[in-house]
């Protein structure tokens, strides 16, 4: 596996193992789960529209809720069983949902690993081509620095690098 | 003069239908009179558009509300520039832009002098004006700018004020102009499978059309971010729209084929990959007009809702299925020379640079599109929103940012470790130190953590890039540096162009890994001479004032605001309640610094006078806008025209 590639695993294994922190839940953090249903299809939290009615109600509840002692999860869980899924700022990661979540890595490490695949492919066919050998003739130099200029020459008039 | 509009259209629609066929056919015969003719409908079909887009512009800023899109979109308020802008403010007036543009860009394209690629222009004009005749033909059929009403009311309803915003003359056309120029990229392509002329020249010639395109979607997708942060007025700039989405897409698989354009060029490699990004970008382009101008998925940006979705549907999916059986008919001869001497070389990056620009955008299609899904398989409604693109996304761009540093640090074909060695070291340890130093200074956030000593990894190898290139001519050619600066980018202009592009996106990142993470809010009920502090901050309200412009009620309110115990000046966060507009608006106070920004909105107030405020601090995001200008710096510089034939260079190449 290239060096890349496991760099690249080990950081999505980072991101997805990070710690989250310890707290106590205040209403922003649940607001931020949650998408205000007057209609404008914010996240709650970024609603800034005070004439918008759900806004200050959900906002409330989750107030009252809190101050009752419940937890965030069935503070969001209530509003789930009320307004169902779609109030969600994004899909829960179980169930069916688990797709949207998992799909775009699992694309992307099976890509990954087409590629892999493929290199090795290459290199080899790469390899078999036999490797110039190093000589200092003056053919060869004339026949390299004809190229290289002819080469230069192709890229300078087309514009491509 | 609707019939004017009117007519004008059905004959761009018969001109447009008889230049795609005449060009097929007169290429087929080889018949130069009958290509000369299609060339002259083409041109025709140009000009017949253009009319049309007259007669709208004449109408918007004549006040012709005889005809509904002006009524719908104008009143007689509007300062002529929002009139002009009301060309693309709905469906049927931007779709005619669509039209105007594509028929803009198709005369470009055949009136172009070029010295390659000329036997593939009579299909890729066919391919355009096949595409053409599908707009020109929906906009005859569903959404019509030049329809009447049975009556002239007085006024017209006006421009939605959310639009009402300098950032909206040139964000729309600029996502629009960039939707459309993809259009040329796989129009060559299309000409290439059918002629089966499939070297390098369809790429050559597509080439500045892709980096026209994902520039003017760049720019476009910038502006649009900064609209929503001025006048959304919800502190952010991004909220992963499924309309802003429909922007990033094609610009994120654009710029997967800018890359790969290079390995097929130097390599010739990855030939059916890059039909497969051209043909995908054009999909992309058409999918995000259908988003935006169907309703078909709720946004902010479903300004109107319209029966062009089937049509849309019925397009994207013709195009994309036929292309795609093209391609594989011509597959075999597509196969690429492709072989490579080692794993570890700048080609490698730039394979995972595409899979990972492409998994991006297939993570935020499959976000878009997840919605629909979900309600057509389960049956039930979900919302999927900025939570889920924030965290599929960042370890993916931030793989991507990796990849950029290192991709620079590599050379062509072949790395030997012992290079590898010598030029990792240096930027890794520094990297390392400065998680570190930020560590010791009391950063604990690990994204901050791994984020930021990415970017500057990745700012660090550009800029020691930079100082090789300018050393090696100063000793090879004696220049002094400044003019080896110079000269290194006149040289190699999509190469230098292309690192400012690279620089551009760090700044952006740094911008938005700062102001995600370190952005803090706060939501008081102030009564005149209460305070609210946040961070170091003091803000204290003072009064509370409404007046009466011609078209609005403007309330707003003052505070002052401290720093540090030290006095600023005030903040004056406004709402306006438009005389034609149900909704009220919200203008947000915004005091920018490069190191965070002071962003005040007024949210409501009640009968007691208690009124309600939400302040936010958003670090870094005047970043983001610097990064903005550099990314059209360095894309400019990367799409400069090189002159044809210079002088003193050796002979022109002959054909």
């Amino acid at each position: 596996m290239g060096l890349k590639t496991k760099l690249n695993i080990i950081l999505l294994a980072i991101f997805f193992l990070l710690p989250g922190k310890a707290y106590a839940a205040s209403v922003s953090d649940i607001a931020k789960q949650l998408v205000c249903q007057c209609g404008c299809n914010m996240i709650l939290l970024n609603c800034s529209h005070g004439e918008c009615g759900s806004r200050t109600e959900m906002n409330a509840i989750i107030q009252q809720k809190l101050s009752q002692g419940e937890s965030e999860t069935s503070i969001v869980q209530s509003f789930v069983s009320r307004y169902g899924e779609q109030v969600l700022a994004s899909p829960p990661k179980r169930g069916f949902n688990l797709t949207a979540w998992i799909t775009p890595f699992a694309a992307i490490i099976f890509g990954a690993g087409g590629i892999y695949l493929a290199l090795m492919a290459w290199v080899k066919r790469g390899r078999q081509v036999p490797a110039p050998v190093e000589t200092r003739s003056e053919e060869m130099d004339d026949e390299y620095r004809r190229r290289v200029d002819r080469e230069l020459q192709r890229f300078s008039e087309k514009g491509f690098r | 003069m609707t019939d004017i509009g009117n007519t004008s259209l059905l004959l761009a629609l018969a001109a447009a239908i008889y230049s795609a066929v005449a060009y097929i056919t007169g290429t087929r015969k080889r018949n130069p009179g009958v290509v000369a003719s299609a060339r002259r409908s083409l041109i025709a079909v140009f000009g017949l558009v253009s009319l049309a887009e007259l007669v709208l512009l004449f109408a918007l800023l004549t006040h012709n509300f005889r005809i509904e899109y002006v009524a719908s979109y104008t009143n007689r308020d509007l300062s002529p520039a929002y009139l002009i802008s009301a060309l693309w403010a709905g469906n049927a007036g931007s779709l005619l832009f669509w039209a105007w543009l594509l028929s803009l860009f198709s005369l470009i394209t055949v009136l172009q002098k070029r010295d390659i690629g000329r036997e593939l222009v009579p299909y890729a004009a066919s391919v355009a004006m096949i595409t053409q005749v599908f707009f020109i033909f929906v906009i005859l059929a569903v959404s019509n700018p030049f329809d009447t009403l049975t009556f002239t009311p007085a006024d017209g309803r006006g421009l939605n004020p959310l639009l009402e915003n300098p950032g909206m003359i040139i964000h729309p056309p600029s996502l629009l102009a960039g939707y459309v120029a993809l259009t040329i990229p796989f129009a060559f392509a299309i000409a290439a499978l059918v002629t089966g002329r499939l070297g390098d020249e369809w790429i050559l010639t597509v080439r500045r059309w892709t980096l026209m395109a994902w520039l003017l979607l760049g720019v476009g997708n910038i502006l649009g971010a900064w609209w929503a942060y001025v006048e959304l007025g919800w502190g952010g700039y991004w909220a992963w729209d499924p309309v802003e989405n429909a922007g990033l897409l094609p610009w994120l698989v654009a710029t997967a084929f800018l890359h790969s354009m290079m390995m097929q060029r130097r390599r010739g490699m990855l030939k059916v990959w890059n039909m497969l990004l051209v043909i995908l970008s054009f999909t992309l382009a058409l999918f995000g007009t259908f988003i935006t101008r169907s309703g078909i998925i709720s946004s902010v940006h479903t300004f109107a809702e319209s029966r062009l979705g089937p049509f849309f549907l019925v397009f994207i999916s013709i195009s994309l299925i036929g292309s795609l059986i093209l391609l594989y008919y011509r597959s075999e001869e597509l196969k690429g020379e492709a072989e490579m001497e080692s794993l570890v070389s700048r080609e490698s990056t730039f394979l995972f640079n595409n899979l990972l620009l492409v998994g991006a955008a297939f993570a935020i299609f499959l976000g878009t599109v997840f919605p629909m899904i979900s309600e057509a398989v389960r049956g039930v409604k979900i919302s999927v929103g900025s939570p889920f693109f924030n965290q599929v996304n960042g370890p993916i761009f931030l793989a991507i940012l990796i990849l950029t540093g290192i991709c620079s640090l590599i050379g062509w074909r072949r790395a030997s470790l012992r290079n590898l060695v010598r030029h990792f070291l240096l930027p890794v340890v520094l990297s390392v130190l400065l998680a570190v130093v930020l560590y010791i200074t009391g950063v604990r956030e690990g994204i901050a953590l791994v984020a930021f000593p990415v970017c500057f990894f990745v700012l660090f190898t550009i800029i020691y890039e930079w100082i090789r290139g300018i050393r090696a001519r100063h000793r090879m050619k004696g220049e002094n540096y400044a003019r080896a600066f110079w000269n290194l980018v006149a040289a190699n202009r999509p190469r230098y162009g292309g690192y400012i592009v690279h620089i551009s996106i760090i700044l952006i990142s740094i911008g938005v890994i700062g102001s995600s993470i370190y952005d803090s809010e706060k939501e008081a009920s102030l009564l005149p001479g209460d305070s609210v502090n946040i961070k170091n901050y003091t803000l204290t309200f003072e009064n509370m004032d409404h007046f009466q412009t011609a078209s609005k009620m403007v309330v707003s309110a003052t505070l002052s605001v401290q720093n540090r115990g030290k006095s600023i000046g005030t903040v004056v966060p406004e709402k306006y309640f438009h005389n034609t507009y149900e909704q009220p608006v919200t203008e947000v106070a915004i005091r920018s610094t490069p190191l965070e920004d002071l962003y005040v909105i007024l949210i409501g107030w009640d009968q007691n006078g208690a009124t309600s405020f939400k302040v936010l601090i958003n670090p870094l995001v005047s970043w983001i806008w610097i990064g903005g200008w550099v990314f059209i710096l360095g894309g400019l510089i990367a799409f400069w025209p090189e002159r044809r034939k210079s002088a003193g260079r050796g002979e022109p190449v002959k054909e």
